[in-house]
Order: C-alpha cells, then structure tokens, then sequence
C-alpha cells in the first residue's frame, strides 16, 4: 500500500479517462481506452489483486481493444458535428450525474478506512477461505481454489453467459446471403494490404510461444496467478493476432466457424460435464471430492485438485472459441469474407 | 489529514464512475457511450477490489515450501480473495457486453448508416 | 550489487525520460516514432535486467528461475516491440505521410 504510487496512478487514470470520452477521433478514444485499461491493471497489482491485474491486462488492454478498432474499421471514424439542440440534454445528465455523485459521496463518509485489515469485509467469510484452502484443497492459489471450487456453479453460469454473448453476437451481425437487403459499401480502404515479410514472419514465430504460454497459464494457476479465463483469452488474441497479420481467409482455413462453435460447446459441455459426473457418483453437483472413486491413485483432497484443473481447461477452451468467434463476427460484419 | 488519506481514494472511484456514467448519458456517438459504459464497469471493479487491499499484505497465494508442514497461516497477512473472485467474474462478463453492444451498434450502422444519436432520432420519426 | 542495481535503473529512467521529450518534441510523425521505438526496447532492458538482478539478494534455485523468466519478457520485447514500430510507420507511409523537410534557408 504505497499511497505515493496509488496517487499518481490514480491520477493518470482519471486523465486518461476524461481524454478518452473527449477526443473527436474515436481510433484515438480506443487506444486511449487500452492505455486506461494497463494503468488500470497496473493498480491492481499494487493493490495485490495479481489475478484480476491478470484478466485486465489480457482482456481489457488486449482484446477490448482489438474489438473496438475493429468495430471503428467498419463504421465510421469521426465524431459526428454536434448540431445545436443538444444543450438540455447535456444539462439534465450533468445534474443527474452531479446529484448521484453526492448521494455517493455521503454514503461514502461511513465506509471503513481505506487498506485497514479489519474491516468487515474481511472478517466473517474469507479468513476460513484463507485457512482452509490448502487443508481441503491443496491448492495455494486461494482466489483460484474460491473461484473453481468453493464457489464453482457461479463460475459455470459465468461461462455460459460468455457462451450467450457469443451466440448474440452471431444472431445480431451473421449473414450468409451473398447479397443482402439494406447493405451498405464496405470500409474506405486507403491502399492494398501488400503482404508484409517482417510482420508476418515475426507473427508466425511468436504465436506457437504465445500459445504455449498460454496452456502454461491454464495449467499452473493452481501456483501461481493465472487459470482458466486468462488462458483462454490469450489462446484467442493468438488467433487474432494471426488474423491480422496474414489474410482473414488463412484463419478461417485452420480455425472455420464450425470448428469454432464446436470448440466452445465442448468448453461449456465439460465443466457442466465433470458436474453431472459428480452427480452420478452420488454426490452433491460440482463436488469434486467423489472424483477419487473415479482418477486412480488419488485421495479425495487432491481429487478436488484435478476437478479444478479439468474445469479450468474446458473454460479456457470455451473462452478462446468464444473470444475468436466475436472478434470475427465484428470484423468482417458477419460476411466472413474479408477482414482486418 | 489521516482521514482524508484513507478516504481520498473512494473519492477517486466515485469521480471515475461519475465519468463514465456522465459519458453514457450525454455523448452523442454510440461508441462513446459504449467506452462510458466500459469506464463506469472498471470503475465499480476497483472499488471492489479496493475493499479486499489490506496493509502490509501479500498476494492471496499461499507460498507454501515442499513439505507436509503446515504452517500457521495468518489471515491479516493476505488480501481478502473473495472481491477478487467476484471481479474476476465481472470483468469476463464485461467483455462479454462490450462484444454484444459493439454488435449491436455495428447493426444499427448497417441500418441507418450513421452513429449519432440525434440523427438515428430524426430517422426514426 | 545494489550499486549496480541502482545505476541500471536510474540509466533505465534516463533513457525512458528521453524518449518522452523525444516524443514530444520532434517535428515529424517518422522521428518521433524512431525515438519511441528504440527508447523503449532498450530502457525496458536495463529496468529489467536491474530487477532480475536484484532477485539475486539469495542465491537458490527459485530465484535463479525468477531471474530467467524475467529475461526471458525481454527477449520477448525485443521481437515484439520493434515489429510494432515497424507495422505503424509502415501503415503511416502507406496512408501518405510525408517526412518533415527543412525549408531551405533565404539568402539574403
């Protein structure tokens, strides 16, 4: 807690955030937003909050951001002129912006102090998560044992809303008429993308590292921070990365649609899966201690260990697939024939 | 002034979520309301984040040597996980949103062919 | 050890606050990225390098892979940052920028 560097953070952070919602040009309003996002990653880690620092970095400075750009690639890039008229509104959200300020402000004044290890919140429930992990669990990662294990269900509802969304997303933008009733002209393209030697190159050189950082990430967040969802974002920006660099068509020729829906099924299909083998052992949904009648050689404590790790990795499965499938909806705006 | 360094920060949060939640009400463009709704979804994630901070704490990682010895473990010397665990979940789910609503305004592009609020309300009437 | 530790970063701080006044002050959109480019690669390598050495404070094993994680983000860097360089001012000149001329000077 060195209140020296939570002050200046904090101080870029808001500078950051007033320039985002400012600035007339929205590709610099999106990198703008990935910059707030690694200053945000960057106080969380001060903070010790090294898992949720982890899944900011990879989703938040990377992938939110990809999605923007391309999302800004296929519309428009400028802020419109605002006509006149607009004044009312500006003041009526000023004033309801100011009056919920306040009222945040006075319930703020009964809040325990800031970094005191005895506040309320961290006095009932979670000292038995701290004590108790490695006794049930043998697994050091605390946020990652309460994450899988202690509070699994909420973790699996949490995977199948990501499913959700990537489903919405092909619902809302996915046409596959070659042409369509209200199409307008694609995206003003400056000049050909000639296929550049050193970016490519270095690309296919780094994405087999990437990705096996990436498997390392899923399956050593038992140790150290890390675990499902972190894993399975990198493993999808490693697709994209590849999707900008060479053709969209390359992607789509290792990693195509049907692939990629199947993938995320199978994500979903094996942490519910685990849950319901649980069940039919004979005990409760998502208690992994049962496991040991089924994985030789293991007692029921490191059993609730290897479910963890199974679930972990039908999450990453289910979040790259996902994370791939989204991306490429947005850029290509759902003809999947040209993008990025 | 021992207060106000331990609540300046919360003062910080509440300005952030004011920003972005100003920017989601007031913006005219469709993408700045989208990036207000990002700021405010951040802003409420390290408010939770800062209730788990404690003093002179480490990492909710138990470093444990090889061995079966279990040592006393002291609860005031590692943040709180459980804000953490909650977060963790938000920020999937936010992502998640970002990816829909960008969708869903790259639907409205298609179908009115602007981005601004006030000409989509003209088209609309 | 500390002494080196020390000197490695305040020459990494050096170098990062050179890039800055390089971005910011330079006339074109080209000089400024050369200043962004290469400043980066290299304070982020002698910050690095200070923090991987300072791990050694105990000699063990543990630390010793601490130590090569951390160069290995450098070697990292190092491929990925100049090929980011690369890719803007590539799209740059693509999109039409034109370096900065001096204007020739009148003689009076």
């Amino acid at each position: 807690m060195i209140w020296q560097l939570d002050l200046s953070i904090l101080t870029l952070i808001v500078i950051c955030a007033f320039a985002t919602i400012m600035v007339k040009d929205l590709l610099s309003a999106a990198i703008i937003f990935g910059a707030y996002s690694f200053l945000m990653c960057l106080l969380w880690t001060e903070m010790g909050a090294v898992d949720v620092a982890f899944t900011e970095a990879s989703v938040g400075a990377g992938v939110s951001t990809v999605l923007f750009i391309a999302a800004i690639y296929q519309t428009t890039r400028k802020v419109g002129v605002r006509k006149s008229g607009r004044l009312l509104t500006k003041a009526v959200a000023l004033v309801a912006t100011l009056i919920t300020g306040l009222v945040l402000l006075i319930a703020e004044a009964d809040f325990p102090g800031f970094a005191n290890p005895f506040t309320p919140a961290s006095l009932h429930l979670s000292p038995y998560y701290i004590t108790q992990t490695l006794h049930d669990t043998n697994v050091p990662n605390i946020v990652t044992s309460v994450l899988a294990d202690y509070r699994g269900f909420d973790t699996m509802f949490e995977t199948a809303v990501i499913f959700t969304a990537g489903l919405a997303v092909i619902a809302i933008l996915r046409r596959f008429k070659k042409e369509d009733r209200c199409d307008i002209p694609g995206p003003y393209v400056i000049s050909e993308a000639h296929p550049d030697t050193i970016i490519r190159f270095i690309a296919r050189q780094l994405v087999p590292f990437i990705q096996l950082f990436a498997l390392y990430v899923v399956a050593h967040g038992h140790h150290s921070p890390g675990g499902g969802f972190q894993g399975g974002v990198i493993l999808g920006a490693s697709f994209i990365l590849l999707a900008i660099s060479f053709d969209f068509k390359m992607v789509l020729g290792i990693m195509s649609e049907r692939l990629n829906i199947l993938l995320g099924n199978i994500g979903v299909l094996l942490y519910a899966g685990i849950g319901f083998l649980c069940l039919l052992l004979g005990a409760n949904f998502l208690d992994y201690s049962i496991l040991s009648k089924v994985l030789p050689a293991t007692d029921t404590i490191m059993a609730r260990s290897h479910g963890m790790l199974g679930i972990e990795i039908g999450v990453a499965i289910a979040v790259m697939a996902i994370v791939i499938s989204i991306y490429f909806n947005i850029v290509s705006r759902g003809k999947y024939d040209k993008g990025l | 002034m021992q207060s106000i360094i331990s609540d300046y920060n919360y003062w910080v949060y509440i300005l952030l979520m004011m920003i972005g939640f100003y920017a989601m009400l007031a913006k005219n463009n469709l993408i700045k309301k989208v990036i207000g709704m990002s700021i405010f979804q951040t802003a409420i994630i390290i408010f939770y984040v800062s209730i788990g901070a404690k003093e002179h704490a480490t990492i909710p990682i138990i470093a444990h040597g090889h061995g079966a010895v279990e040592a006393a473990i002291d609860v005031a010397h590692y943040a709180n996980p459980l804000p953490h665990v909650l977060m963790l979940t938000a920020i999937v789910v936010s992502v998640g949103t970002l990816g829909v609503a960008l969708a869903i305004c790259l639907g409205i592009h298609r179908r009115y062919n602007s981005l601004e609020e006030d000409e989509i309300e003209e088209q609309l009437q | 050890m500390d002494i080196v530790v020390i000197l490695l970063t305040v020459a990494g701080l050096l170098f990062f606050f050179a890039t800055t006044v390089g971005l910011l002050r330079f006339p074109d959109f080209y000089s400024r990225m050369h200043a962004a480019g290469k400043g980066d690669t290299l304070s982020s390598l002698l910050m690095l390098l200070a923090l991987a050495l300072y791990n050694f404070h105990e000699a063990n094993l543990a630390n010793l892979l601490v130590a090569i994680k951390i160069l290995l983000i450098v070697v990292f860097i190092f491929m990925a940052s100049p090929t980011a360089t690369h890719a803007i001012t590539d799209a740059a000149f693509e999109s039409g920028v034109k370096p900065w001329t001096k204007e020739p000077e009148e003689k009076s």
